[in-house]
């Protein structure tokens, strides 16, 4: 069978990510050229992720201590949000569950129904292995054994995105994958089917395809410039449309989580590499100029800053379709969701996975398209509804920005959940979507929605049994996390960062 | 809440009434024993799925309590016979079919294979599927990496004395019994909740929440509403016959499906009798040539035809009323869903609990769970008419009728490369839906390309392992009958 041949358009991590994924794991079936351009720079977003970049990751073989070394990174176990709910509050959303996990009635439930009966318990962060070795800086990888209490936490990485991008070039190149530099001027079209055929570069070369992939970022030179795919605009709910970012030195303890603190009209970013943090302001341009956006980060900041603030320009929403014709949209093209709970690469992830399950053969089939574009669509959505509450659910009154947050119309689909968990603290379940149960209840919880009532199951314990449960519980986590290494002392040991190059 | 009503006395009624009892202790349950109507399915097919095993785990049940005392006894899958043309009757096992080779899943490698002429049926590697063909039964084995160690089996029930056991054990949990006759509904004027259920004793009786196991004719939430989606343009059967006859001395833990032109006959045994049936649509036969045709089979007069209209209620839960199994969802028995989709519907009431307001957003979520999982089984059990290629006007028909959406989603994803969606509250995983269009000659058009990184005389290497492993092993275990001794034997020490 012929190699089909894919165009990537566009380097920066989704390109690379899209090019190392395609030609390991689809070889001879597919000729990978990438055309990218280093006068056009990437935005290099993302630079925390979630825990399902792993797998990612073990599919193409990497090494994790070395990727780690290559790419500075550290490990993140969750985000801390810092005056949300209220200005003073403080939660962490962590990756992993609350209590010891399993179980038919949630844990939470249980908690609630303490609560209720008006019986002190410690807040329910205590109760997560992954918030309390966050909170107590430290780091493990967690047991294989699911009985175990240290299995019941996951982590991600908090890298740097512009050398992500690079170590999974090498990968796709030693695969074979092609690349072109130069800077796109002309996108040839079929006159017929309006498939396109070909771009061509300053050059005057022209790379033609069969199959195209738009990773050309904020751009969206395919989707947009060139087949005109409508953009579904949801900045009504998600009012941010400027993030300034500036990188500094590192000042304190390097978390084993992202720090994600509300400002007053927006919030600001806090991210520890191995050599520096990375830090930046989103807000809402109509609510703050750039200049005193730059003004606030730079008070903001811990450490030394290393860079003049640079400032990013974007609209939440998603492209009517990702997949259009011969054009698949993978990353910013096809779609912008603020790095709030850090999707970025994940819906990255999310479109090459699904990309590599539906990838046609000689021609494309509607059938395989539209599922693509179901798919994304569905990532897509669910993420906006977990976003949106972050904003909805606050008692800040103390700007403009946070009063429309406040009092703003939310999707249906939001209100519902929202109610169900004021109730008796139920969370709709979804067996597919990327944040599960114990992240809305983080979030719901951090942010002061409190339930009236609970699941009835969780009556069934006497009250002296699950206390006694709970501060065993508690006591077991804190000395499980404190036989554990210091993060920083860890990423030393394991995967300290290769010289500059 | 505080008090819930179980309208029904049938192995439905006391199984919720155990179930609420069991987990929720703080509650009062009453229940009001009417005898289950002949067209209520849930009670009447006594082929469960595997989900009955955990239903029971839950109530704090054994597989040995069910067995020993209420005289069940283990079913491994069901035969398809002449639903295919031209290719071999095929087995729905609960079982792995097959193992992944490298990263892609066994059946595209079944699939290239199959291309190449060169795959033995799909259900060979079913190692289930070939302990039921040879009427043999073994719990699965505990070590994982033995072949018999990832299927689930279903317990086929004694009519009788199932019903019998339920009710002893919700009753020694602590639900009340309350025979009496239902003489009418009085609902509350300013809400129009269910404020009390009038008996022929005179007595009223009232609830926070009235569970209506009822059957179809849902006495009490049809005075709510009636509600009804129509699936029979889907699932054209409307008319059952039934008919019992002595038990096998050694029942096969595999029931039997055949396709007819009017639609499809079954033979089911069990250890308290063997339950032949007939389901089909009264457009096509006669009750009376129905009923020659079940007798020529069964040896045995059928009972007098039962009625079935297949849909479900859009909100089973309205105001605080709920309506379980063929109350809520009415589907023929193919697949034996009934009672799994009644038990499930138990499970979420129990999980999904809310105060005595019933309040609307709570029901909404309920009611949600519940079409979707009733649609996906509806969906599975119309793939086997969307896919045969008989040739008898009505499955000329079915081919010709455009499946609902989300079969249509999933036919049109497999036929293009052997793609299954993932859809919420499924009933039956990837393997299930595999065996039956595999089974029944849906190949898709294309190979995943996945595949490429191994080469077939790998795939074809690797198969035959699978396949000589199950064969080999299948001889040396026990026969269903000799199985059920052992466990008495160990009982009885």
């Amino acid at each position: 069978m012929l190699a089909r041949r894919i165009v990537i358009v566009g380097g920066g991590t989704a390109g690379w990510m899209t090019a190392a994924a395609l030609a390991k794991l689809l070889p001879g079936r597919c000729d990978v050229h990438l055309v990218e351009s280093e006068a056009i720079g990437i935005v290099g977003v993302g630079e925390a992720t979630l825990p399902h970049i792993r797998a990612f990751n073990e599919r193409l073989g990497i090494d994790e201590a070395d990727f780690m070394a290559s790419t500075r990174a550290t490990f993140k176990l969750g985000i801390e949000f810092v005056n949300w709910g209220r200005i003073g509050d403080s939660y962490i959303h962590p990756f992993g569950t609350f209590g010891p996990g399993g179980g038919e009635v949630d844990f939470h439930q249980f908690w609630l129904r303490l609560k209720q009966q008006g019986i002190a318990v410690p807040d329910l962060d205590r109760f997560s292995m992954a918030c309390t070795m966050g909170r107590m800086n430290r780091f493990a990888l967690p047991s294989r054994d699911s009985r175990r209490l240290d299995s019941t936490f996951g982590y991600a990485y908090q890298f740097d995105a512009t050398l992500y991008g690079p170590y999974l070039r090498t990968i796709a190149e030693n695969m074979g994958t092609r690349r072109t530099e130069g800077r796109i001027v002309t996108v040839h079209r079929d006159g017929e089917t309006g498939d396109v055929t070909s771009v061509q570069l300053e050059s005057g070369e022209r790379i033609e395809g069969d199959l195209f992939i738009d990773c050309s970022g904020f751009i969206s030179l395919l989707l947009d410039k060139t087949l005109g795919e409508p953009f579904e605009d949801w900045s009504k709910w998600l009012l941010n449309d400027r993030a300034t970012a500036m990188p500094c030195r590192t000042a304190g303890a390097v978390t084993p989580y992202t720090g994600v603190i509300a400002m007053p009209y927006g919030w600001r970013w806090r991210i520890p590499l191995q050599h520096r943090t990375g830090n930046g302001y989103v807000y809402s341009s109509q609510f703050l100029s750039d200049e005193d956006a730059a003004t606030a980060l730079i008070e903001a900041v811990e450490g030394e800053p290393i860079a003049e603030p640079r400032v990013l320009r974007f609209k939440a929403g998603r492209r009517a379709r990702s997949w259009v014709r011969n054009c698949v949209g993978v990353g910013l093209a096809s779609g912008f969701l603020e790095p709030l709970e850090s999707t970025s690469i994940y819906l990255i992830q999310a479109a090459i996975t699904a990309l590599l399950e539906l990838f046609p053969e000689k021609h494309i089939s509607p059938v395989d398209r539209d599922e693509f574009n179901r798919l994304i669509d569905l990532e897509y959505d669910r993420i906006r509804d977990f976003l949106i509450l972050h904003y909805h659910a606050t008692e800040r009154a103390d700007t403009p920005y946070w009063d429309y947050c406040r009092t703003m119309e939310i999707p249906d689909s939001l209100a519902e959940k929202m109610e169900l968990f004021r109730r008796r603290g139920r969370v709709v379940k979804y067996r597919e979507g990327v944040f599960l149960d114990a992240s809305w209840v983080a979030v719901y919880l951090g942010q002061r929605v409190i339930p009236a009532g609970h699941d009835l199951r969780a009556d069934a314990p006497s009250p002296e049994s699950l206390v006694a449960g709970m501060q065993k519980l508690a006591t077991d986590i804190v000395s499980l996390s404190g036989a554990m290494e210091d993060h920083g002392a860890y990423l030393r040991r394991y995967c300290p960062m290769k010289d500059a190059a | 809440m505080r008090d819930v009503v179980v309208v029904g006395g049938g192995l439905l009624g006391w199984s919720a009434a155990a179930a609420l009892r069991r987990k929720l202790p703080a509650l009062r349950v009453t229940v009001v024993p009417l005898p289950p109507p002949a067209d209520a399915l849930a009670e009447r097919i006594g082929s469960s799925l595997p989900s009955i095993i955990e239903f029971h785990r839950d109530l704090g049940m054994s597989d040995g309590d069910a067995l020993l005392r209420a005289n069940c006894s283990f079913r491994l899958g069901t035969e398809y016979d002449g639903w295919a043309v031209d290719r071999p009757s095929y087995v729905h096992a609960y079982d792995r079919y097959g193992q992944g080779i490298g990263t892609a899943s066994f059946h595209i490698h079944w699939l290239r294979q199959a291309r190449r002429g060169t795959a033995a049926p799909f259900d060979a590697f079913s190692p289930a599927a070939q302990l039921a063909r040879a009427r043999r039964f073994i719990l699965p084995d505990e070590d994982p990496a033995s072949p018999f160690a990832h299927y689930e089996y279903g317990l086929a029930l004694d009519p009788v004395r199932y019903p019998q056991m339920m009710r002893a054990y919700a009753l020694h949990l602590g639900a009340i019994e309350r025979p009496a006759v239902l003489k009418g509904i009085n609902l509350r004027g300013e809400d129009g909740f269910v404020e009390s259920l009038a008996l022929d004793d005179g007595a009223m009786l009232s609830a926070d929440l009235f569970v209506d196991c009822t059957g179809p004719r849902a006495l009490l939430r049809n005075a709510l509403d009636s509600a009804f989606e129509d699936w029979s343009v889907w699932l054209p059967c409307d008319r059952l016959l039934f008919a019992d006859t002595a038990p096998a001395a050694d029942p096969s833990p595999l029931d039997h499906c055949i396709a007819h032109g009017a639609g499809w006959r079954w033979v089911a045994q069990s250890a308290s009798r063997t339950s032949q049936g007939f389901a089909y649509a009264s457009a096509e036969i006669s009750d009376d040539k129905a009923a020659r045709t079940l007798r020529g089979h069964a040896g045995a007069d059928p009972q007098a035809a039962v009625a079935i209209r297949q849909g479900r209620r859009p909100e089973p839960w309205l105001r605080n009323c709920v309506a379980l199994g063929d109350a809520a969802t009415m589907v023929e028995p193919l697949e034996w869903t009934n009672l799994h989709l009644a038990h499930s519907a138990i499970d979420r009431l129990v999980a999904m609990m809310p105060d005595r307001d019933c309040a609307p957003v709570e029901l909404w979520d309920y009611n949600r769970q519940c079409a979707a999982e009733s649609d996906r089984a509806r969906d599975f059990l119309a793939l086997h008419y969307a896919t045969s290629a008989r040739s008898e006007p009505l499955w000329r028909h079915m081919r010709d009728t455009t499946p609902p959406p989300s079969l249509k989603h999933t036919l049109d994803l497999f036929r293009e490369r052997g793609r299954l969606p993932f859809y919420e509250e499924e009933t039956f995983g990837r393997d299930s839906w595999l065996a039956v269009l595999l089974g029944q000659g849906v190949i898709p058009a294309h190979i995943d390309p996945l595949i490429d990184v191994v080469p077939p005389a790998e795939s074809e290497r690797a198969m035959a392992t699978m396949r000589d492993h199950i064969a080999r092993q299948v001889p040396a275990l026990p026969s269903q009958a000799q199985f059920l001794a052992n466990i008495q034997r160990q009982a009885a020490r």
